[in-house]
């Protein structure tokens, strides 16, 4: 569906990453699989390094570090929140929300509007319409979008298709009402039928958690996962990508007659090199316009890999001038949206490490 | 089929490969080059290919059946 939004805009980001860095070829010995083959995947897809929490650390953790973070730097008054949005798969509890742990956490006020989101590759588009449909409300002033996830304490280690490329991360985004803005336009899809792509299959109430879904067992790759990992199909999720996003991005630019020569970048969820230079290439964009480094430094942290680019690649730019930029998150469910907005001039565009107590 | 053949080469890291090899010959027909052939198959033929079908072909000419049938349906 087509969704436009007007008088609205971001005006801070700030991403908060585990200082915890791990590389690809320390943990290549978890792999049942020839260095010569590991090293072969490390080179098409674009591994490197990536930031992992070490020990138990929770959603909540890095949400709540981010915004006591801008609190402490005068960026953010807490008085002024209005709205808090949590868009993650890895909550602290089933019930209740995160949102409520970190409005609690914070002693935030109790005129706010907690939500709770659960989303996970398209979750930075999700999360900005939430929060654009929230400021249609004159009572709240300041949204607070938090997209965060600690994804990696549920994908087996010994699993080549998606430890090497899992990060944890947390995105803190200021939403506000900015009359006179440009239109944002976006356009939105969700196919649940294809909703085994990507999952987990053990820990809700459908499959409980117990000792036979902690059990590892090998699949026909020679990667041991149990029920209660994530699991992926990769060349499911690949043909979805490269069919559905490319489509999606090249109808919402051309209702909007909007020519790919005028986007000054089109950010996409960071699902590893491989995939980003291919879909460049499907949209017709040169590779220097469409980020692909979030992987190789940081991991895909689902939800916050739109925000990493961002910040990564374009926070000079983004503190002093407006871009015109073509965001594009596709993933579980599935859910695929592209938005076409103008971000910048930012208050703030910031990213921090988050240490783990010893 | 001699492109197709260029390009399994290069996937499977070898100089050179037949029509007749047998993939499961190959050390490096694994997920990764499963993966691969799914990308080749999108970017040069512009047939959507599962892992799961592509792990059903026995031989390299298998496979370009199996992509060529896709391509003519």
């Amino acid at each position: 569906m087509r969704l436009s939004y007007s008088d609205k805009a971001v005006t801070g980001l700030l991403t908060v990453v585990p200082a915890n860095e791990r590389s690809f070829v320390d943990e290549m010995a978890n792999f049942n699989f020839s260095p010569k083959r590991s090293l072969k995947l490390k080179e098409v897809m674009g591994y490197d390094r990536h930031r992992i929490v070490s020990g138990p650390v929770c959603s909540s953790d890095l949400a709540v570090a981010g915004i006591e973070h801008l609190f402490a730097s005068g960026k953010l008054q807490r008085e002024d929140i209005g709205a808090l949005i949590v868009v993650t798969q890895s909550p602290d509890y089933l019930m209740p929300a995160t949102s409520s742990v970190i409005q609690g956490r914070l002693g935030l006020h109790d005129d706010i509007f907690c939500i709770d989101i659960n989303q996970g590759c398209a979750g930075f588009i999700i999360g900005l319409m939430q929060a654009f449909m929230l400021l249609d409300q004159p009572a709240i002033g300041k949204v607070v979008l938090v997209n965060v996830d600690v994804m990696s304490r549920k994908v087996s280690p010994r699993d080549r298709n998606s430890y090497p490329l899992i990060g944890d991360a947390a995105s803190v985004t200021v939403i506000e009402r900015r009359a006179g803005a440009r239109p944002i336009e976006a356009s939105l899809k969700m196919d649940g039928t294809r909703r085994e792509a990507l999952m987990i299959p053990a820990g809700g109430f459908r499959r409980p958690s117990d000792a036979s879904t902690a059990e590892m067992v090998e699949d026909s790759e020679g990667n041991f996962r149990a029920l209660d990992n994530l699991i992926m199909d990769g060349s499911a999720v690949f043909n979805f990508v490269m069919t559905e996003v490319p489509e999606l991005i090249g109808d919402l630019l051309a209702q909007t007659g909007t020519q790919a020569e005028a986007v000054d970048a089109f950010l996409c969820h960071q699902p590893n090199r491989f995939m980003l230079q291919k879909l460049a290439d499907k949209v017709g964009v040169s590779h220097d316009k469409m980020p692909s480094n979030i992987v190789e430094h940081f991991g895909n942290s689902s939800g916050v890999t739109i925000p990493l680019a961002a910040a990564f690649n374009l926070r000079e730019q983004l503190l002093e001038r407006p871009l015109q930029v073509c965001l594009a998150g596709f993933g579980v469910g599935l859910t695929w949206g592209a938005m076409l907005m103008e971000l910048g001039p930012l208050e703030f565009c910031e990213m921090i490490d988050y240490e783990e107590d010893e | 089929m001699d492109e197709f053949l260029v390009e399994m080469a290069e996937i499977l890291e070898e100089d050179a490969v037949g029509p007749s090899d047998e993939l499961d010959g190959f050390e490096s027909w694994d997920s990764l080059a499963a993966l691969s052939v799914v990308a080749m198959a999108d970017a040069q033929f512009g047939v959507r290919m599962s892992s799961q079908e592509v792990r059903s072909a026995e031989t390299v000419e298998d496979l370009y059946q199996l992509i060529s049938a896709k391509k003519a349906a």
